[in-house]
């Protein structure tokens, strides 16, 4: 902790002197009977309308000749603003100033009055472009923290959500918000992030993403922390009992800890009627296992295993194969890094460039290497269902993960065949079951097996029959709704 | 440690990975297999290969054009080998559907040729066996059929839809007529197929551009065997009672006469018991329902006392045909097709070692056979009353 100087003057010199004379620092000195009173604040972060209306304003119209006395007990009382707070630590005043506060030092004081006076400097909530929904609420989560937190709020008014607030990040000081319902939620994993968060020693955070690998200690291509922007998730997260953090400056918010199952879910699920929603779910782990391993099949039995493929088809295939001058691998590797390509150039380049991207994708790419005998159509085929079957996932950690695993299965098929298949198969089912964060499983509620779990794991069942939060959460109440169990 | 784990993983990649791999394309696929016995006494076989590229255009269709390799030697390995030394691709055994003998071949007796077919590990067991009529094995391979897209397609096909619609010809796959071949009492049949019309013209892609082709595949007489010999030929209506007799009937269909008039009756639940009364007598029970499908002449099928009758001149029908064909089995042929030997075995094993040397020549011939049919009619079809009986 660092002393304030008395001295209005050499106060303001010394701030001065600590940011290098940026432009945006504003100092302005007001002498009131003599007294020096110094404004400061960040032209920049701050919202310079409220300032002069409100503080100056203050200063200014102090008339009454009792107060002079006592004026800086006066301002402190008397200042027109939601959140004045006192300081006597000088190292604060570069938060506070970059956070868009406003500070007022008084002559002969070693104390500062702080006023939050922030600049609206976000955008303001505005539908979700990563995760849209058909049906439930349209909100998403801004850069604004305030903001995201109050999304939050607004939803669980219950006072036992509580918000731990850690600052993460030496130069960026960047407020990560622990949130949570105190009395459901199980306090170890609590603890354990915020002991995970407050030794993170780096010098800036920008990004959810950031804090998302200090979390994870196992290595895995798999994400073991779902990331959303949709304030319902997370509520319906919090209130299953998990832990949300959110960060300052993203509209990402983490949730943890999280299962293999989470990723076929999305909050649209607890909208609309379960028996389709169990449809849909059924479709996902079909689309999941079809993006896995078709590939990696289409290898293993076109050039080991052909005895497994029906005549007709068999035939087909290597009528359609001949002529083709590269192996079956080569083929498969080859139009699968063209897609990977193709979706990350989709990504990264502006909207009005999709059009050339997917004329050059489909009918170059597509059609004329058919056409010209380059790859077989079947080939085509295959990486066309991949692709779709992936795109159903909207986590792209997931998808990247899933991409991973599915190079992977093509390897050990390429060498090795169906048999191959099964091993890597195997080695992935037993990598995804070693997986836990925070004492959960990530294979939970199938591996540890957890009945009462189930009614919302693949097959949703209707909400009033679920009467329990999922039970892989060491949650400190699991009764969600009814306050009886289903026993 | 890391190090060595990435050098063993590349040495696994390396050293035994690609043992079994072969490309789709660099595979002949053979469908069918013909084998025939050449004038020299050697062994010709003939493959009908799926996938060969003929029409490189036609390929976008999924179309295969299909050629027939052929091959002699001593053995069948050496004939498949001088057919392996004229196809560019290695052959692919894994899926052959059907394979054809020739009449030769079989009257030399099966066994001489069964060996090579189960041994190889790469083929499945569960291919149609035929043979062929009248003409060479190598001959069917050839007809281009204008329903299907080989030939070995065709035959399959024809075989499947002929269970199911007609029971006019038996089918048999490769393990289980092995095993009627090995097994006590009994002897086995083959399904025939020969050509219809002129091969010359029906190998050629000439014959899919006619409506009419002038050259198809037909099934032909059931080819009866005496254990692994063939010993002769039975006609439709012969095959269908052993299909009756063995149980294996999916469909029947029987004509009778029934004052003047032609009826046939259909039934899709034929089932037949056979019992052994003693080792000299046999009892076959025969219980079925079904409709009539066809009339033609004045019956009227509303009175139950009709109904009656029908069935028992349907009845006395097919009890007359089934006793027909015991009778040639018996007599003229010597072959027990129904295993009435192989049940005598199962219950009397003492007496069967008796007469097990006698049995075709001897025993098999005398031995009763009682048949008690219980047919009934359910319904008529859609109609009550014959047209000719409404006009009138």
């Amino acid at each position: 902790m660092e002393k304030i100087n008395k001295k209005v003057s050499s106060v303001i010199k010394q701030i001065k002197k600590l940011y290098g004379n940026s432009g945006d620092l504003n100092t302005r000195v007001i002498k009131i009977h003599g007294v020096d009173v110094g404004v400061l604040f960040m032209e920049s972060s701050s919202g310079p309308g409220d300032i002069s209306d409100r503080i100056i304003k203050s200063i200014d119209f102090l008339t009454d000749g009792d107060i002079y006395e006592n004026l800086y007990e006066h301002l402190k009382n008397n200042i027109f603003n939601s959140q004045v707070l006192t300081t006597k630590d000088f190292s604060r005043f570069a938060y506070y100033l970059s956070s868009g506060f406003t500070i007022i030092v008084v002559d002969g004081h070693d104390e500062a009055i702080v006023m939050e006076t922030r600049a609206e400097l976000d955008r303001g909530v505005t539908e979700s472009t990563s995760e849209p929904i058909l049906r439930g609420p349209k909100d998403s989560f801004t850069e604004s923290h305030s903001k995201n937190l109050g999304l939050v709020r607004k939803r669980i008014k219950d006072p036992n959500l509580w918000f731990d607030e850690v600052k993460v990040g030496k130069r960026t000081e960047t407020r990560v918000t622990i949130a949570y319902l105190n009395d459901v939620t199980d306090k170890n994993t609590v603890s354990e992030i915020k002991r995970i968060l407050e030794a993170i020693d780096v010098d800036g955070i920008l990004d959810s993403g950031n804090i998302k690998e200090y979390l994870l200690k196992q290595k895995s291509t798999f994400p073991q922390i779902l990331s959303t922007e949709r304030p319902d998730l997370v509520c319906q997260s919090i209130l299953n009992g998990k832990v949300a953090i959110i960060v300052e400056n993203t509209p990402f918010v983490l949730i943890l800890p999280n299962v293999f199952i989470d990723f076929m879910h999305t909050s649209e699920d607890q909208y609309q009627k379960p028996v389709n929603i169990s449809f849909t779910r059924a479709l996902k782990v079909f689309a999941l296992i079809v993006t896995l391993f078709t590939p990696a099949i289409y290898i293993a039995i076109t050039t080991f295993d052909q005895t497994a493929v029906p005549d007709k088809l068999l035939i087909s295939l290597a009528v359609q194969r001949s002529g083709v001058p590269f192996p079956t691998f080569f083929e498969i590797i080859l139009l699968m890094i063209i897609f990977e390509i193709l979706r990350e150039g989709d990504v990264r380049s502006p909207s009005n460039m999709g059009t050339s991207m997917s004329i050059v994708g489909a009918l170059v790419l597509g059609q004329a290497a058919v056409d010209a005998g380059i790859v077989s159509p079947i080939a085509v085929i295959v990486i066309a269902i991949t692709s779709i079957c992936s795109l159903i996932f909207n986590d792209i950690d997931f998808m990247n993960g899933i991409r991973a695993w599915r190079f992977i299965f093509i390897l050990s098929a390429t060498f090795f065949g169906l048999i191959g298949l099964v091993a890597s198969g195997l080695i992935w089912l037993l990598k995804l079951s070693s997986l836990e964060s925070f004492g959960v499983p990530f294979t939970a509620p199938f591996s540890p097996l957890i009945k009462a779990s189930q009614k919302d794991a693949i097959v949703r069942f209707p909400l009033p029959k679920i009467f329990r939060r999922p039970g892989y959460l060491n949650n400190n109440d699991i009764i969600k709704q009814g306050g009886k169990d289903e026993k | 440690m890391k190090n060595k784990i990435i050098l063993l993983l590349v040495c696994i990649l390396m050293v035994c990975g690609c043992s079994n791999y072969r490309e789709l394309d660099d595979l002949a696929i053979i469908t069918a297999i013909a084998i025939d016995k050449s004038s020299d006494g050697k062994y010709e076989l003939s493959f009908l290969i799926a996938n060969s590229p003929k029409a490189q255009t036609s390929s976008k269709e999924g179309e295969a054009k299909t050629t027939v390799f052929s091959g002699k030697g001593k053995t069948l390995t050496e004939a498949a080998n001088s057919v392996d030394s004229k196809s560019p691709k290695t052959l692919y055994y894994g899926h052959i559907n059907v394979v054809i003998i020739s009449e030769e071949i079989a009257r030399e007796g099966f066994l001489n040729i069964a060996d090579w077919l189960l041994r190889s590990p790469e083929t499945r067991k569960q291919f149609y066996l035929m043979q062929s009529k009248d003409t060479d094995a190598k001959n069917i391979l050839k007809i281009v059929e204008p329903l299907e897209a080989t030939p070995s397609q065709s035959i399959t096909s024809l075989i499947e839809s002929n269970i199911n619609s007609q029971s006019i010809t038996t089918t048999i796959s490769y393990s289980p007529f092995i095993e009627k071949v090995l097994e006590k009492g009994y002897d086995p049949i083959l399904p025939s197929i020969s050509v219809d019309g002129k091969i010359s013209k029906g190998s050629s892609e000439k014959n899919l551009e006619k409506t009419e082709p002038t050259s198809y595949l037909k099934l032909d007489d059931t080819a009866i065997f005496r254990e692994d010999k063939f010993v002769g030929y039975v006609g439709r209506k012969d095959s269908q009672s052993i299909n009756v007799l063995n149980d294996s009937v999916h469909e029947l269909k029987i004509d009778f006469k029934h004052e003047a008039n032609d009826i046939v009756y259909t039934s899709n639940s034929i089932k037949t018991s056979t019992k052994l009364v003693d080792e000299n007598h046999v009892k076959i029970n025969i219980k079925g329902s079904g409709f009539v499908s066809e009339v033609n002449g004045k019956v009227s099928l509303e009175k139950v006392s009709t109904v009656k009758k029908l069935e028992k001149n349907l009845e006395n029908a097919l009890t007359k045909q089934l006793y027909k064909t015991l009778d040639k089995l018996q007599n003229e042929f010597k072959c027990d097709v129904f295993g009435f030997g192989n049940k005598i075995y199962g219950k009397y094993p003492k007496i069967w070692d008796k007469i097990e040397n006698k049995w075709n020549d001897k025993y098999y011939p005398k031995l009763k056979i009682d048949i008690n049919a219980d047919l009934t009619i359910e319904s008529s079809g859609s109609l009550n009353r014959s047209i000719e009986e409404v006009r009138s």
